[in-house]
């Protein structure tokens, strides 16, 4: 059989056992195996679990569960209400500061989680309320928290990301850090929105005031005094201080990426237990149970997910694929934009981990041949997946908030979040005129890249 | 529909429902509650290993050899192990888009063919785990660091895991044999 033959009958086979409903992880996996028994030699058939074995047991991916613990024990707390009250104290001041005190919370929250969804939950149970009650629009209040949690994935320690690093073969240190300046580009791009949207809501509460009488609660100003702010503060500062902790530990050498996660869980479990006295075996059970729950998930998804490219590599499916691509001689933009359209569609029906690992080894030739530089792409990839985390109708980060405010219609949610869509293709259009945004932090704290 | 990365805090759980499953799934629970708890202690404990690796490193220049490999064979462990009380909540994602669109008689079937399909990957791999497990222990395989811990541990806990594994879906698939021979 061609190979052309070969890496379609591959794609068909994953695509129905996938939409069968096999779980993910299960279904990869046994379409590499039985096109491991088809069509490779016996001996590499015999060291499938090895293969797996080896696959998974490097360190820096088994970091993600202590990534994930260290977001769980954070998440569980009362930290994002915390979070969140503080910042809302400082900023109440400013037009529609409310919208971005939740803007900033969800930032701050998931460079501390590193999970989109339980960002979400985490700001958003205590934000959504407490915005539909000033009198925000629902589908307002819903969309700056999906969007707001969709940081969780571009901000450091994103699994993403890791993942990214592990299948690009790019340093893990310098894509945490070019992650950071989009990430403040679509803090500031969702803050002008946030500010804009809510003149807008503010206006028409205001007429419909003077028309009808009608009074809404947008229309109430609240003040805090200094001393109410002040009051607040020391309740955010220790998740600041494990934040910096973490990356002065990571960025100053001392340590690598992976103990920074156990470092980072043993800080975030420290800090619930003294500030919310959370240290009791029943108290923490539900925090180790979802943390274990989910890394078993996910580390099966991406352990199948190796085994499936490491597949698709020998039977030369990704490399014939690849080379096609590149005889294609696309214009370097013809080629991001149709990648990128690819990642979309995927993000509709796969969790990032999955579509990382099993693109990596197709996208990726591609995109260095045509001399795109694979870190500011690694930032962009993840900027386009964390559309598809809000994007309706199939966006995880609504049915979360579908979860948290079932108040709120899905319809209104689904509007809602729709222009922090357009926001993110902003952000992403920016980030290719000026790519400076992602790489110049790197470049200015580890050096330039040296030439390989 | 793909659920995505995760859903700690937001617990999209199923409230498993009172169905008579004849007892079968009860075998395995107290199984996975203790295997869930192990599992929990061994991801704590890794994270304390990597953090005294730091501070080993960082105050008394100690060479940090045996932390890395010692984590992986915790986390390995972890993951593989608990891998079955993952499945008696049916918490490994799948893609259930086609769910809303079949009449549930067939929706039932193909659930059904689903866990089939999965139970005979996961008995294969554990076979082949079992036989990798065997190897190493027989031929005394150790990984190739300097601190060379024998292979068989973490081949033994992957195996163990996967056998769990088969031993839930086979009661899961048992269970639904089970409520279409009676009748309701």
């Amino acid at each position: 059989m061609s190979t052309l033959s070969i890496g379609l009958l591959y794609g068909a086979s994953t695509l129905l056992v996938m939409f069968a409903g096999m779980p993910i992880a299960f279904a990869l996996g046994a379409v590499a195996t039985i096109f491991m028994i088809a069509f490779m030699p016996s001996s590499s058939v015999d060291t499938i679990t090895q293969n797996v074995y080896e696959e998974m047991a490097s360190i820096t991916l088994l970091s993600i569960p202590l990534f994930i613990l260290k977001g769980a024990a954070i998440g569980r707390s009362r930290a994002g209400q915390d979070l969140y009250g503080a910042l809302h104290a400082w900023l109440h001041r400013i037009p529609g500061g409310l919208g971005i005190a939740n803007v900033f919370a969800c930032a701050l929250f998931a460079a501390m989680a590193g999970s989109s969804p339980a960002t979400c939950s985490a700001i958003g149970s205590a934000g959504i309320p407490q915005m539909r009650k000033h009198g925000y629009s629902g589908g307002f209040a819903a969309g700056i928290i999906a969007a707001g949690g969709t940081l969780g994935i571009l901000l450091p320690p994103s699994i993403t990301m890791i993942l990214y690093a592990v299948a690009a073969e790019q340093s893990l240190g310098r894509l945490f850090l070019a992650a950071i300046g989009p990430a403040l580009l679509l803090v500031a791009l969702f803050t002008a929105y946030a500010m804009w949207r809510f003149r807008w809501e503010f206006q028409q509460a205001k007429a419909a005031y003077e028309k009808s009488g009608t009074h809404s609660e947008i229309l109430r100003v609240d003040d805090l005094s200094m001393r109410e702010r002040f009051a607040l503060l020391p309740r955010v500062l220790p998740f600041v201080v494990l934040l910096t902790g973490v990356m002065i530990a990571l960025y100053g050498g001392f340590a690598t990426p992976s103990e920074t996660a156990g470092l980072g869980a043993v800080l975030a479990l420290a800090l619930i237990a003294i500030i919310y006295s959370v240290w009791t075996p029943r108290d923490l059970d539900p925090i180790l149970v979802s943390t274990l729950r989910e890394s078993t998930m996910l580390m099966l998804i991406i352990g199948m997910s190796l085994l499936y490219s490491y597949v698709m590599s020998y039977l030369h499916i990704s490399q014939s694929t690849a080379e096609w691509i590149v005889s294609l001689h696309l214009s370097p933009w013809v080629l991001l934009i149709t990648i990128l359209f690819m990642v979309v569609v995927l993000g509709f029906f796969l969790p990032p981990v999955s579509i990382i690992l099993m693109t990596a080894p197709i996208i990726l030739p591609p995109l260095r041949a045509a001399n795109f530089d694979l870190i500011w792409f690694g930032v962009i990839m993840t900027i386009v997946m964390e559309m598809g985390l809000i994007h309706p109708p199939v966006g995880l980060n609504i049915f979360v908030i579908n979860n948290i405010a079932p108040d709120i219609p899905l319809r209104d949610v689904m509007w809602g979040v729709l222009p922090f869509v357009w926001l993110m293709i902003v952000g992403v259009v920016i980030l290719c005129l000026a790519p400076g945004i992602a790489t110049w932090f790197p470049d200015q704290i580890m050096g330039p890249v040296q030439a390989k | 529909m793909a659920h995505g990365l995760d859903s700690v805090g937001t617990e999209f759980e199923v409230v498993s429902k009172k169905e008579d499953t004849a007892g079968f799934e009860r075998f395995m629970a107290p199984v996975n509650s203790v295997v869930t708890i192990i599992s929990s202690i061994g991801l704590v404990v890794a994270s304390f290993v990597l953090t005294y690796s730091v501070a080993s490193r960082y105050f008394f220049h100690f060479s940090t050899d045996w932390q890395d490999e010692f984590s992986v064979f915790l986390i390995v462990g972890a993951v593989f192990m608990s891998a079955a009380a993952v499945q008696a909540r049916r918490g490994h994602v799948a893609i259930e888009a086609i769910s809303a669109i079949m009449p549930p008689r067939a929706n039932r079937i193909r659930l059904f063919l689903v866990d089939v399909a999965t139970l005979v990957f996961c008995v294969y791999f554990s076979w082949k785990s079992w036989i990798l497990l065997h190897e190493a222990i027989v031929e005394g395989y150790r990984t190739g660091s300097t601190w060379q811990p024998p292979l068989w541990i973490p081949y033994s806990l992957m195996t163990c895991g996967m056998v769990l594994l088969s031993i839930q879906l086979i009661l899961q698939v048992a269970t639904q044999i089970y409520r279409w021979s009676k009748p309701a």
